[in-house]
């Protein structure tokens, strides 16, 4: 190969100790990803191994065999313009890729948020393959509930937390009930499995305690710091006083209303007749709870996060 | 012909009736948009535990049918749920107070009240309370008699202790009674923090019924994460109610503890001054809390405040509160002339010096802030 000039290129001693530690390096990766595939992560973390070391060997791959060209057809010079300037491309391109992610966010983090988004998981309990959450199933039985029973024992049953869920949300009081339905869903996860746990409880963490976070819940300062200062996410007992505040909250300030409200006759009126349901859009038109009725925000952060919108909940907000 | 003719009219009567209908429906329509143009848009807002929800049900009972015994009963659990809530607090207070403080003899609970306090800080932790017998009201009555769950009560504006804690205290046998009914007074101090917006309608007609103004009144959460829904509510509105708890110089926040409540409170004015929508609308700024105040600030000195600081005692008792009080007041407006651009100095600005739980401030207020406001309406429409 004829050098550019004598300073900037190397000899093939020194070549192939500087190949070797790249591939070096690949095999590390390989075997890492090896050591940890077993873990079953829901993000695709994996994937995002496997696809950067994907990318490593097909650079090192370029880099090679321009080199070996060069090596060879030492005489054709269009080869060796082509093979310097493609490998000029290659490195400059990923220098420019890796140095304008990484100076605006971890480069980690940016993968795996993109991932997060292209998934059609509706909320993070279905997207960790929680059991028995998300959308109602049409087999849900149907069991009459009592007023009398405490509040918390009620919004176990998951047809009434949702028709509460969608009262709360009517009344810009949303955050409490979707906060006890996640933690509800946390409860679920075995105690061994504390990948999963992590998960959820720093989901529910950046979603509901963080000050300032997009559904805050309303809790006392102490509350919230003991939770955030914990050094330990995979506690059992990690919002066990947050979830009591909240429940109080729930029931000293939304239950009273929510018994007289149109979503309580319409969950009666759900479970007596449920087969029928035209009937009810008579009903729809008087509301004795003083909760909100003029107010409908577009914007409201509770309508958008109201995925779980069990049938005909949403025709109430609208109709109210 | 005559088939074409009669056929003609059957389409016309259809065509008739729906266009009928049509009409009648748009009536309709006009109709509700007038009303609804007429109802004036209130809302009550403030920093959280200013007073919001207790002006709002001194409304209820003013205004409206007032609480009817299902609804007094409902706050039987409120009220108990109260009861412990502070009863724990006070005794767990006190032993943080035992373990940290320099002088910590006097925060330690007597040998005979030390059980007695354990149990009740259990009961208080829990998610369902057990019925408020009379033996548990002699038990929490004991122990709040306690020197130093008293020396802590003292130093209650540390510890988030609300402020019914008194009221109910002394009242504890008259709660535990087994046909016990929340009276008018016991729902008006029953402490419940509001989470999410609440409504109500009124009208304030006397006993003249001459005012006619409907007013649609609107109550919401004071902390930190319910602010963020206010804004869904500030569109039309024809006054809002500021709520400052002037008795909170010296507490901090329930969401942040290392923030004091009446820099919280100044800023929170000033962000609601500076909105876009609140061009025109009138504020009634309530100093709230008075009764509180006048007790306090004998005890504390309003400087503890960093807003504040520059306040200079002058007096002793009734002089030294009307002092203290017009001091807080020209903060308040200075503030409020700060933050308001002069383009939009001619909107109605009124401070009134309130105590939520009194029922006849509260009506007398209200008759001034109706009396304002109609006012305004007819000097907006040219008549005045």
């Amino acid at each position: 190969m004829k050098p550019l000039s004598s300073r900037c290129h190397m000899k093939a001693q020194w070549t192939i100790p500087v190949v070797c530690l790249h591939s070096l390096y690949i095999a590390i990766l390989v075997g890492v990803t090896a050591a940890v595939h077993h873990i079953e992560f829901r993000f695709d973390e994996l994937k995002d191994l496997w696809r950067g070391i994907l990318v490593s060997v097909v650079s090192i791959a370029v880099w090679v065999t321009a080199y070996i060209l060069n090596e060879i057809y030492d005489n054709i010079s269009w080869i060796e313009v082509a093979s310097r300037f493609l490998l000029l491309v290659v490195a400059s391109i990923l220098v420019v890729a890796f140095f304008s992610i990484s100076s605006s966010q971890p480069l980690l983090s940016q993968i795996s948020l993109r991932r997060r988004e292209s998934r059609e998981f509706r909320t993070m309990s279905q997207a960790l393959g929680i059991p028995d959450s998300g959308v109602l199933a049409e087999s849900e039985p149907i069991s009459r509930i009592d007023p009398n029973e405490p509040l918390d024992k009620l919004l176990l049953n998951k047809r009434f937390r949702q028709s509460f869920m969608a009262f709360a949300d009517s009344c810009l009081a949303g955050e409490s009930v979707h906060f006890f339905d996640e933690v509800y869903e946390l409860s679920k996860i075995p105690e061994d499995d504390c990948v999963k746990r992590i998960y959820m409880a720093r989901h529910i963490i950046e979603k509901y305690i963080v000050a300032g976070a997009a559904m805050e819940v309303n809790i006392s300062h102490r509350s919230r710091q003991e939770i955030l200062s914990t050094s330990n996410l995979t506690r059992p007992d990690l919002f066990h006083n947050a979830l009591n505040e909240i429940i109080q909250l729930m029931r000293t300030n939304l239950a009273r209303d929510y018994w007289s409200s149109m979503f309580f006759l319409k969950f009666q009126e759900d479970s007596n007749v449920r087969s029928n349901e035209y009937e009810l859009e008579q009903i729809t038109g008087w509301n004795f709870s003083p909760r909100l009725s003029s107010v409908h925000g577009t914007d409201d952060p509770f309508h958008q996060d109201h995925l779980l919108k069990s049938s005909g909940c949403s025709n109430d907000t609208t109709n109210l | 012909m005559g088939l074409l003719c009669s056929r003609n009219r059957r389409y016309n009567d259809a065509d008739a009736e729906e266009s009928a209908q049509t009409a009648e429906i748009e009536r309709r329509i006009e109709l509700e948009t007038k009303a609804e143009k007429h109802i004036q848009k209130l809302l009550l807002l403030g920093a959280g535990e200013s007073g919001k929800s207790t002006i709002f049900k001194q409304i209820k009972l003013l205004f409206q049918t007032g609480f009817d015994e299902a609804e007094l009963k409902s706050y039987l659990p409120v009220i108990h749920a109260n009861v412990y809530q502070t009863i724990k607090l006070l005794h767990d207070g006190s032993k943080e107070f035992a373990q940290n403080d320099v002088d910590s003899s006097k925060y330690v609970i007597s040998n005979e009240n030390k059980e007695i306090g354990e149990k009740l800080s259990e009961i208080g932790g829990r998610l369902d309370y057990p019925y408020l017998t009379k033996e548990l009201a002699q038990e929490i009555e004991n122990l709040w008699k306690d020197p130093a769950i008293q020396e802590t009560y003292a130093r209650g504006s540390e510890l988030q202790i609300p402020d019914c804690t008194d009221y109910f205290m002394e009242n504890l046998q008259r709660l535990s009674d087994t046909n016990y009914v929340p009276t008018k007074e016991d729902v008006l101090y029953a402490r419940v923090r509001t989470s999410g917006v609440v409504e109500i309608q009124f009208s304030p007609v006397g006993e003249s019924k001459k005012s006619g103004e409907v007013y649609r009144l609107f109550d919401v959460g004071g902390q930190r994460n319910e602010r963020r829904k206010w804004i869904h509510l500030f569109e039309g509105v024809s006054a809002v109610i500021f709520c400052a708890a002037i008795s909170e110089y010296d507490q901090t926040l329930f969401e942040d503890e290392n923030r004091n409540r009446m820099t919280e409170t100044k800023e929170l004015f000033e962000w609601i001054l500076k909105q876009p929508c609140f061009e025109k609308t009138s504020f009634m700024l309530f100093l709230n809390k008075f009764d509180i105040f006048e007790k306090k600030i004998l005890k504390v000195p309003l400087n503890v405040c960093e807003w504040f600081k520059d306040y200079q005692p002058v007096s002793t008792g009734k002089q030294e509160i009307e002092h203290a009080y017009e001091f807080v007041k020209k903060k308040f407006e200075e503030s409020y002339f700060q933050s308001t651009a002069p383009d939009r100095v001619d909107r109605v600005f009124k401070i009134y010096r309130t105590t939520a739980l009194d029922q006849k401030v509260v009506k007398k207020t209200f008759k001034l802030v109706d009396e304002t406001l109609r006012r305004r309406n007819l000097f907006e429409a040219g008549l005045l």
